[in-house]
C-alpha cells in the first residue's frame, strides 16, 4: 500500500485551511499571538534583563588596554605597592605588561530635596598608571590619542593635575562636558572637582566605553580614596607571539608560587563568572518567576488550540473521511501550534526586548542594592538569547499543543458526520482520587529534601520547586471532585430556578474542559495566593526585624555609597569628629569588606559587638552561650554570623571558619547565629578593632549613632548635610521607610507577574466555557425551541462559570497555604537562607478571592450571550 | 423521471465490495446483526428502513470510518478489518467516495478547491488536477461558481460539489447518505438524475441511504433493514 507523502499534504491543509481559519478570524488569531507573546515577553525581558546586569559587571580594565591573561588581587584587604617591585624583579627580563589598578565607586553629590537609597548614579573610578598605558602595545597600536586633546593637556602637565579625570564620550555628550569642565563627584566622605583632561578614545573593534566608567590617573585615585601605598589588584599581559598558551601557564605558576597565601591568581573571565556567581540564585529565581506569565499563556493556547478543535472537529472529520491519516491530522495540528509558537515567540521577542529596558532597571536597582555596584540602563537584544526565546516558545507552543492535536487526530468521523454527541474530553487521570494523595504525599516528601548545591555554596531548591508543582497537580485534581460536591450541594437550588438546574446538571458530571478550566484557575489562585503569603510573611518578619535591629538615632555613610558593593569609606578623621560630637551620646562604627571563604564571597564586618548587647538589637536564631563574644580581650577569634552565612558555608554555632586577613589565617569560631535579611550573600562579625589591627586601617563604612536626650535627630541631620557634604546622614524613621520601600520595590514585579497569571487565568475560564458551549449547539438549539431567551442562557453560562470559579478559588486558597508553606520554610530558606514568620493575609486573600471568582461570573456571562447567539446546529 | 436515470441491468462484473456477516453494537444495544451484501461495479444499491435501524452504522462500516464487531468488509478484496488506521484512511482516499446529507463542504474553501481537495490528498499534479475538476465541475454545472465559497451557494449546488468532489478521485465505490435528504424535490431529482448519469458513465458502484421511496428509483437494488437485520432485497430491472 502506498504511503502518502507527508510533507506536501501538511503543506495543503497549512495553506488551505489553517491559515484560512486565521485570516478568517483575524481578531482570535491576533490575540492567540498576543497571548503566547505576553508570556514569552516577560520572560525574555527578565532574561535580557538579567543577562544585562551580569554584564555589566565589566573588567574595565580591558576596555582602555587590552584584556589582560591573569589579575591578582590580596586574599584580604589590598596589594601593597611594593608587590610591584617584587613582581617585577621576579620576572626579570621577561617582557610582560603590568597594570597596577586601584578601583573604587563615587555618587554625585546629593541635591537639597530628600532622595531615595541608592537612586543617583554610580560612577566606576578606574586609577591606571598614565605614563605605562600611554607605551602599552595596545595603545599604540590603536593609535589612541589620549594626551594633547587640547594644547594645554600634554603627558606632564596632564599628570602635573590633582583630580584630573578622562570620561567617556558618551558622558561628554550626555552631560555637555568638555576638557577644561569640572565634574563634581563624592568620593568616600569628600566632594571632589574632578576637572575633564581627556575624552576616552573609543578604538575601533571594541566596545564603546560606558558612561559610567571614569578613568584617573593612579596616585591621584589613591589620594581621592585614601588607598595611598595600596592598590585593588594587578593585571598582566603577555606579549603575542609563539608559545602563548605555554608563556601564559607558565606566568600563572610563577605568580602563584610568588605570591603564596597572599593574593590570588585569576583570569578576567573568572571574575565574571564570579559576579554571576554571585547573582545566580536571584537570577533563577526572577526567572522562575517570570516562567509563570509563560505559563498561563500556554494554558490559554491551549484551551484556544483546544477550542479551535471542537469549532473545527466537522472540517476534521470530512478530512478524515477523505483519506487524511490520524497522524496528518495530527501533525497539521502540531504545526499550527508550531506556528503559533513562531509568531508568538517573535512579537513576544520584540515587546520582551522592549520590556527589557523597564525590567534591566528593576533587576539593576536590586543587584546593586544586593550585590554590586551597577548603573545598567539598557538591555540588549542578544541572539543567542532571541534564538532561546524563540525555541522556548515553539516547544512550548507545542507542549500546548499536544492534547488538542491528540483530540483532533482522535476525531472520530462516523460520529461527527452523522451529528452523534462526542465527548472527546473524558480523562480517567483527572478524576484519579489515589493518584491526586500520592502526588500529594510526593511533594511533602521533596520538599523535606535539600537543596542542590553548587559551586561549593551556592544552593537550587529543586526539591522545593518540584514540591510545589506536585502540590498544584494534586489540588487541580482535587478540585474535580470539589466541582461535583459542590454542584451536587447546590442540586436542590434547581428546583427553584431552571437556570441552575441546567448549569448545576452540567458540573455533576464535569467535563475534560470544565476539570481543565478549574485547575487554570486554581494554579493562577495558587501562584498568586501563595505569593502573596511569601510577602506578607517577608514584610511582618523584615518589620520586626527592623523595629529590633534599628534603635539607633542616626546613620551616616559615605554619600558616595550607593551600591552594595560600594569602596567608599569615612575617614578617620571625619569619623572620630562625627563620634566626639557634643550632642552624640553613643556611637557603633563599622568597618566592612568583601572577603572569600573557600573561594566565595562573603560579607567580613567589624563593629563595637558591645553595643548589640548593650542595645540587644540582634535576632538570635542561635544565641552567644556565653559572654565571651563581648568580652574585647577574649573575642579576637570569635565571630558571630548571619543566617544566610550559617546556610551557604554549613556552620552552626561552635562550628570553624577560617578567615584570610593580611595578619595571617584566623581560625574563626562561631560564638552565635543571628538574623539579617539585608545581604543574602551573609556576613561575619567581629569585634572592629580586631578588624582595623588585621587590615591596617581605620577607614569605616557606616557610623550608627544614639543622640543624647533632648537632641532632636532632624536638627543633627540638618546641621551635618552643610557642614559633611559628602555624606548621608539618615535618621532613623527615614531609614527604616527607605529599607521597607526597597523590600516593596523587590517584589514589585512578583505583582505585576500575578496579575498577568489571574488575567490569563480568567481568560482562559472565558475560552473554556465558549468551547463548552460549542459542544452544546444541539442543547442551546433546544433550549432555544423550548423557549428560553438568550438572557437565561446567558445567565445559565454565568452559574457555570461562577461554579467554576468558586471551585478554582477554594481549592487555589487551599493549595496556597501549602505553596506559602514551600515558599516560605523550603524554596526561600534554600535559596536565601532567611527565617521567616508564616503570615497568612486574610484580608488581601479574600479581596483576591472575591476578585477572581467576581471576573469569572463577569467573563462567563459574557461567553453566554455570545453562545446565545450561535446558529442552530441542526434543522430541526 | 429522465430517460438516463433508469437502471441498467448489471450483468457480472468485478465485485467492488463485499460485506459478510457484519455486526456492530453501542452501548450493548445491537445495531447490525450480521449484515451481508455484495456491490458490483456501476451496480446502484438503495439502502431503505424507519430512522435508527442502522443504515448510517452500516454505511459507516462499509467506508471505513467505523469499525464494525464482527465479519468481514472487503472493497476491491481488500479486507478492512485487517487494515491499520493509517491504511484504512489511505483506502478511503483511493477507493472511496463519500456524500452526506449535510454536504460537508469545507467553509474555506471554494467549490473549485473543495473538489480539488481528494486529489491533492493523491499527490496528483496541479494541471492534471485543473483539467479534473473543471471537467468534474463542468459536468455538475458548477463552472460559473468554481470560485464561490459553500455559504455563497444554494443547497442544490452544495450537494453538486460533493458529489463531484466525492468523484475526483475516480473512487470504485460512492457511499451516499441521504444526499437528497437535506434538498427540496427539485433540486433532490436533478441530483439524483446526476448521481445516476455519472456512475453509468465512470461504472462506480453506488451505496445509496435513503428514507426517499423516489431516490429508489435510480437504483438497481433495494435493501430493507430493520433493527440492524436485513429484512427485504428487491431488485429492479428497470424503472
Amino acid at each position: 500500500m502506498n504511503k502518502l507523502s507527508s510533507l506536501p499534504i501538511l503543506g495543503l491543509l497549512l495553506r488551505r485551511l489553517t491559515l484560512r481559519h486565521w485570516r478568517s478570524a483575524p481578531r482570535q488569531t491576533v490575540l492567540q499571538i498576543l497571548i503566547l507573546a505576553l508570556g514569552i515577553a516577560v520572560f525574555f525581558s527578565i532574561r535580557l534583563a538579567n543577562r544585562a546586569a551580569v554584564a555589566s559587571f565589566q573588567n574595565f580594565t580591558g576596555l582602555l588596554t587590552q584584556q589582560s591573561d591573569w589579575q591578582i588581587t590580596a586574599n584580604a584587604g589590598s596589594l601593597p605597592v611594593s608587590a610591584l617591585a617584587e613582581i617585577r624583579d621576579a620576572l626579570g627580563s621577561e617582557p610582560i605588561e603590568i597594570i597596577p589598578v586601584v578601583e573604587t565607586t563615587g555618587a554625585p553629590p546629593h541635591g537639597k530635596a530628600p532622595e531615595q537609597i541608592g537612586s543617583r548614579r554610580t560612577f566606576h573610578l578606574l586609577g591606571l598608571d598614565l605614563i605605562s598605558l600611554q607605551n602599552l602595545p595596545a595603545t599604540k597600536e590603536v593609535d589612541r590619542d589620549w594626551f594633547g586633546q587640547n594644547e594645554k593637556t600634554d603627558l606632564w602637565q596632564l599628570l602635573a593635575k590633582p583630580n584630573g579625570v578622562f570620561i567617556s564620550g558618551v558622558l561628554a555628550q550626555q552631560e555637555k562636558l568638555r576638557v577644561g569642565d569640572t565634574l563634581p563627584l563624592v568620593v568616600d566622605e569628600n566632594v571632589v572637582q574632578l576637572e575633564v583632561t581627556g575624552i576616552i578614545p573609543d578604538s575601533p573593534g571594541r566596545p564603546q566605553t560606558p558612561a559610567n566608567l571614569l578613568m584617573l590617573d593612579l596616585p591621584v585615585l589613591q589620594k581621592l580614596a585614601h588607598r595611598e601605598g595600596k592598590l585593588d589588584r594587578i593585571e598582566f599581559i603577555v606579549p603575542d607571539g609563539e608559545n602563548m598558551a605555554e608563556r601564559r601557564a607558565a606566568l600563572r605558576a610563577q605568580l602563584t608560587k610568588l605570591g603564596e597565601n597572599r593574593w590570588q591568581v585569576f583570569s578576567p573571565e573568572d571574575r565574571r563568572s564570579s559576579a554571576e556567581l554571585m547573582t545566580r540564585a536571584f537570577r533563577m529565581n526572577l526567572t522562575i518567576l517570570s516562567l509563570i506569565g509563560l505559563l498561563v499563556g500556554l494554558y490559554l493556547i491551549f484551551q484556544s488550540l483546544d477550542g479551535a478543535v471542537m469549532r473545527r472537529r466537522e472540517e476534521i472529520a470530512v478530512l478524515r473521511s477523505l483519506g487524511v491519516t490520524e497522524k496528518m491530522i495530527r501533525q497539521a495540528w502540531l504545526l499550527e501550534a508550531a506556528l503559533l509558537g513562531i509568531f508568538g515567540g517573535a512579537v513576544g521577542a520584540a515587546l520582551g526586548w522592549a520590556g527589557a529596558q523597564f525590567a534591566v532597571r528593576f533587576v539593576g536597582r536590586t543587584v546593586n542594592a544586593l550585590y554590586y555596584a551597577t548603573s545598567v540602563q539598557s538591555a540588549r537584544l542578544d541572539l543567542g538569547e532571541f534564538l532561546a526565546a524563540m525555541f522556548i516558545a515553539v516547544t512550548a507552543s507545542l507542549i500546548a499543543g499536544w492534547w488538542p492535536a491528540q483530540q483532533a487526530a482522535k476525531t472520530p468521523p462516523a460520529q461527527i458526520l452523522t451529528r452523534q454527541s462526542f465527548d472527546g474530553t473524558a480523562n480517567s487521570f483527572w478524576q484519579n482520587f489515589g493518584f491526586a494523595a500520592l502526588v500529594a504525599l510526593a511533594s511533602f516528601g521533596l520538599a523535606q529534601l535539600p537543596p542542590l548545591r553548587f559551586a561549593g555554596v551556592l544552593r537550587f531548591p529543586l526539591g522545593g520547586y518540584l514540591a510545589a508543582l506536585g502540590l498544584m497537580i494534586s489540588g487541580g485534581i482535587l478540585a474535580s471532585y470539589l466541582l461535583r460536591g459542590f454542584a451536587k450541594f447546590l442540586r436542590p437550588w434547581g428546583k427553584s430556578s431552571v437556570t441552575a438546574k441546567i448549569a448545576t446538571s452540567h458540573l455533576r458530571q464535569p467535563s475534560g474542559r470544565h476539570r481543565l478550566a478549574t485547575a487554570g484557575l486554581l494554579c493562577a489562585v495558587t501562584m498568586a495566593a501563595g505569593m502573596i503569603i511569601l510577602v506578607a510573611s517577608f514584610e511582618t518578619t523584615m518589620r520586626g526585624w527592623i523595629e529590633k535591629t534599628f534603635q539607633a538615632d542616626l546613620y551616616v555613610s559615605s554619600d558616595g555609597a550607593q551600591s552594595a558593593s560600594t569602596q567608599n569609606r569615612i575617614s578617620p578623621a571625619t569619623w572620630r569628629e562625627i563620634v566626639n560630637d557634643p550632642d552624640i551620646a553613643e556611637a557603633n562604627v563599622m568597618q566592612a569588606t568583601e572577603t572569600s571563604i573557600h573561594g566565595i564571597s562573603t560579607m567580613l564586618v567589624g563593629v563595637d559587638v558591645n553595643f548589640s548587647r548593650r542595645h540587644d538589637n540582634l535576632t538570635w536564631l542561635q544565641p552567644p552561650l556565653d559572654e565571651t563574644v563581648f568580652d574585647f580581650t577574649k573575642n579576637e577569634l570569635l565571630a558571630l554570623v548571619s543566617e544566610s552565612f550559617s546556610e551557604r558555608f554549613q556552620v552552626r554555632r561552635g562550628g570553624q571558619v577560617t578567615l584570610t586577613t593580611p595578619h595571617g589565617a584566623k581560625q574563626m569560631t562561631v560564638a552565635g547565629i543571628f538574623c539579617d535579611y539585608g545581604n543574602e550573600r551573609g556576613s561575619m562579625v567581629v569585634d572592629r578593632r580586631h578588624f582595623a589591627a588585621w587590615f591596617g586601617d581605620e577607614l569605616v563604612t557606616s557610623l550608627i549613632l544614639v543622640t543624647k536626650p533632648g537632641v532632636l535627630p532632624e536638627a543633627v541631620q540638618n546641621e551635618w548635610s552643610t557642614k559633611y557634604p559628602g555624606l548621608t546622614v539618615l535618621t532613623n524613621r527615614y531609614l527604616r521607610t527607605e529599607i521597607l520601600r526597597i523590600f516593596r520595590q523587590t517584589f514589585s514585579v512578583t505583582y505585576a507577574l500575578e496579575l498577568i497569571g489571574i488575567v490569563v487565568a480568567v481568560i482562559g475560564l472565558g475560552m473554556t466555557l465558549s468551547s463548552i458551549l460549542l459542544d452544546r449547539r444541539s442543547e442551546l438549539t433546544t433550549l432555544r425551541a423550548l423557549g428560553w431567551r438568550r438572557r437565561e442562557m446567558a445567565l445559565a453560562t454565568a452559574v457555570e462559570g461562577w461554579l467554576l470559579s468558586v471551585c478554582g478559588v477554594a481549592m487555589g486558597m487551599a493549595v496556597s497555604l501549602g505553596l506559602g508553606w514551600i515558599l516560605i520554610y523550603v524554596i526561600n530558606k534554600q535559596s536565601f537562607g532567611w527565617t521567616l514568620q508564616f503570615q497568612i493575609p486574610w484580608g488581601q486573600l479574600t479581596g483576591l478571592g472575591g476578585l477572581v471568582i467576581a471576573a469569572g461570573t463577569v467573563v462567563a456571562y459574557g461567553v453566554g450571550r455570545w453562545g446565545s447567539q450561535l446558529p442552530a446546529d441542526r434543522e430541526e | 423521471m429522465s430517460k438516463s436515470a433508469e437502471p441498467k441491468i448489471i450483468s457480472e462484473s468485478a465485485v467492488v465490495l463485499q460485506a459478510e456477516r457484519v455486526t456492530k453494537s453501542y452501548g450493548g444495544r445491537q445495531v447490525l446483526q450480521e449484515i451481508s451484501l455484495t456491490l458490483r461495479a456501476g451496480e446502484r444499491v438503495a439502502l431503505v428502513g424507519p430512522s435508527g435501524c442502522g443504515k448510517t452504522t452500516l454505511l459507516n462500516c462499509l467506508g471505513g470510518v467505523d469499525r464494525a464487531d464482527g465479519g468481514s468488509i472487503k472493497i476491491n478484496g481488500i479486507a478492512l478489518e485487517t487494515l491499520s488506521s493509517d491504511e484504512l484512511a489511505a483506502e478511503r482516499r483511493r477507493r472511496i467516495g463519500t456524500i452526506f446529507q449535510f454536504f460537508h463542504l469545507l467553509p474555506t474553501l471554494t467549490a473549485f478547491e473543495n473538489v480539488e481537495l481528494p486529489l491533492q490528498l493523491l499527490g496528483v499534479a496541479t494541471a492534471e488536477r485543473t483539467q479534473r475538476v473543471n471537467a468534474l465541475l463542468e459536468r455538475v454545472k458548477l463552472s460559473h461558481r468554481a470560485q464561490g465559497l459553500p455559504t455563497q451557494l444554494s443547497g442544490g449546488e452544495m450537494q453538486r460539489v460533493a458529489i463531484a468532489r466525492a468523484l475526483a478521485h475516480q473512487p470504485g465505490l460512492i457511499l451516499a447518505d441521504e444526499p437528497t435528504g437535506n434538498l427540496d424535490s427539485v433540486n433532490g431529482e436533478n441530483i439524483l438524475d446526476l448521481l445516476a448519469e455519472l456512475s453509468d458513465e465512470t461504472r462506480t458502484a453506488m451505496l445509496l441511504v435513503t428514507h426517499s421511496e423516489e431516490a429508489t428509483r435510480i437504483c438497481h437494488r433495494i435493501i430493507q433493514l430493520r433493527d440492524g437485520v436485513i429484512v427485504n432485497e428487491t431488485r429492479r430491472t428497470s424503472a
